[in-house]
């Protein structure tokens, strides 16, 4: 009974990609635009933001948690590097560095009040969520910060691979998916993770700190956050108040999408690219078809309905809780 | 031999009884006007499968509890090898060579085989790439993992399969081994065979029969007369707080063990 579960490949590692496949092919057959290198360079950088959050999404989401307070700590990210960089003069990379700071701190908050105080992670970040919004609007005034320094927007250049520019900050966003892959499959950190979505109980009693696994969780998300404010000011080139509102909730859904399981312990960060990837891909071919913004909208939200359901039937059919 | 029915009050150790890994004396433990243990003694032999048994607030989850460090009592000491113990969670049991397998919470579902024997014990490479990068070992888990449970002789092919696709008697089988492996002294087993059917109950105590042939003691809680008659060295009866009696499971029979669990005989009428 249990062999041939065995062999059956979990919808999990294989469904995020087919259907990015078949969003593609799809996409291809209704404007000859979308099938080209530099409509996927546009992809890509349309995604780059929403991508860096999801990996801090992931983690948190593994350890069967949720961050509602991403894209708001991330706009708070981007007016603290932009405002100090500009208004304040301060060098460049420390203004950056500041910025990730708060970011860092911000996740350190989450990760405090979800550890010691044991509040549930979705009022905790609904709570920081409203916090870092309005601290962001008094911050910057409800100002837009412009006039920054050009080397702050750096990531936002490009480069030549035949003929498609390429944005440099998407090297950093695949860097960085990279580098969470390692750090999640290979390594015993990683593995933790994975162990205290499972069963924070027994990981627990194997003598594995969990408090700390899931603080270490939180604040790394924060410099994921502060690192995706980084790319948002180099992709728009202004510190924007209003940064991270759709960024918010496109990062948990590309964490779904992705087939990462909300109830924790599941789940893949690079399925998180592949879902940030079919959000940008749908926006961008509906777009590309005509189709008004509003009905992008609609569809992301069937499309994380979908995703959720085949992710609870798939439980079910392993026989987990 | 086996000793025959003590009575409760022996609580040192003679000079012709066999080394005690585990002495307990006058374990009490209060929660306000409720009394869980009521001068407890405990005592574990070297290489023994020692079965608790009592009726529901007998004391008998307090005391496994107290042993495996997730109760600390009011009074009374605990030695471990002949030394003083103080455990203050069950981290600190489990360092002082004392795994428990619980009931429920043993595993990580979607993990690997390998990753549940492992976890939290996790082997790193061999130099740049382990002390660096950090990188696990894999390959040396999976080969170390599968001569284990060939050892235990717990019958699963792959070490790469999900904790979770395995049968109850499997699944419980991965959590005694994983106990197994690290214990240095003794495990605890809380009802071990509950969920299982009958024949996996039979696997289940034949592994436990070979955890404790590995050298180690095994302390044993379950409501499974037939499956405690069956594998037990020796019966701890708890009742009311405190120790009614030791019992030899070759010496009583099982209705008789039950009268003195349940207070219907005292247990020097059976000697």
């Amino acid at each position: 009974m249990a062999a041939w579960r065995m062999t059956r490949p979990s919808f999990g590692a294989i469904g995020p990609l087919l259907a990015l496949l078949g969003a593609c092919l799809f996409f291809a057959t209704q404007s000859d635009r979308f099938f080209t290198g530099d409509n996927f360079a546009l992809v890509l950088q349309q995604v780059m933001v929403v991508g860096v959050i999801a990996i801090g999404q992931t983690l948190v989401v593994l350890t069967a948690g949720v961050d509602l307070s991403c894209g708001m700590v991330m706009a708070l990210g981007g007016i603290v590097m932009t405002t100090l960089a500009s208004a304040s003069g301060v060098p460049v990379p420390v203004a950056i560095a500041c910025g990730i700071g708060v970011t860092a701190l911000f996740g350190a908050i989450n990760g405090w009040l979800v550890t010691a105080i044991k509040l549930p992670p979705f009022i905790v970040t609904l709570g920081t969520l409203n916090i870092a919004f309005a601290i962001t609007q008094l911050y910057s005034d409800a100002q837009t910060v412009t006039e920054i320094p050009e080397s702050m927007t750096a990531l936002g250049r490009t480069f030549d691979i035949g003929g498609t520019s390429v944005v440099y900050g998407v090297v950093l966003m695949l860097l960085l998916y990279g580098v969470a892959r390692f750090v999640l499959r290979e390594t015993a950190a990683g593995r933790h993770v994975y162990a205290v979505g499972n069963n924070p109980e027994a990981t627990r009693l194997t003598g594995i700190p969990t408090q700390r696994v899931l603080l270490g969780v939180y604040v790394t998300a924060g410099v994921c956050y502060g690192l995706a404010a980084l790319l948002s000011v180099a992709r728009t080139g202004v510190g924007d108040p209003n940064a991270g509102q759709t960024e918010n909730l496109d990062a948990i859904t590309a964490v779904v999408l992705g087939g990462t399981s909300l109830f924790g312990g599941r789940g893949s960060v690079l399925g998180s690219l592949v879902g940030a990837l079919i959000v940008g891909v749908f926006r961008n071919g509906l777009t590309l078809m005509g189709v008004s913004s509003v009905y992008q909208i609609l569809i992301t939200g069937v499309l994380v309905i979908l995703a959720v359901t085949a992710d609870q039937l798939s439980r079910r059919g392993q026989g987990g809780r | 031999m086996m000793a025959e029915a003590t009575t409760p009050s022996t609580s040192g150790v003679n000079a012709d009884s066999p080394t005690l890994v585990v002495q307990a004396t006058g374990l009490v433990k209060r929660y306000g006007h409720v009394t869980a243990l009521d001068g407890m003694d405990f005592e574990l032999r070297d290489r023994e499968i020692l079965a608790v048994i009592g009726d529901n607030g007998a004391g008998k989850s307090s005391l496994i509890r107290a042993l495996s460090g997730a109760l600390i009592p009011d009074s009374g000491e605990i030695c471990l090898d002949g030394k003083r113990v103080h455990f203050r969670s069950p981290i600190d049991a489990r360092r002082a060579g004392i795994e428990t397998v619980y009931q429920e919470l043993a595993v990580a579902p979607a993990m690997t085989i390998a990753e549940n024997l492992f976890l939290g014990r996790e082997v790193r490479r061999a130099g740049v790439l382990g002390s660096v990068l950090r990188m696990l070992d894999k390959k040396r888990m999976l080969r170390e993992s599968a001569e284990y449970l060939a050892e235990l002789r717990i019958g699963i092919g792959s070490m790469t399969q999900a904790v979770e696709t395995l049968s109850g008697g499997q699944r419980q089988g991965v959590a005694v081994a994983r106990s197994a492996a690290f214990a240095r002294h003794v495990v605890i087993m809380d009802e071990p065979t509950a969920a299982l059917g009958v024949k996996e109950g039979t696997q289940v105590l034949e592994l436990i029969r070979r955890v404790r042939d590995r050298g180690l003691a095994v302390v044993l809680i379950s409501h499974n007369m037939p499956h405690v008659f069956e594998i037990a060295d020796r019966i701890h009866v708890a009742r009311l707080g405190k120790r009614a009696a030791v019992l030899d499971p070759k010496r009583v029979s099982m209705s008789d063990a039950v009268a003195v669990m349940t207070g219907a005989i005292a247990a020097e009428q059976l000697a």
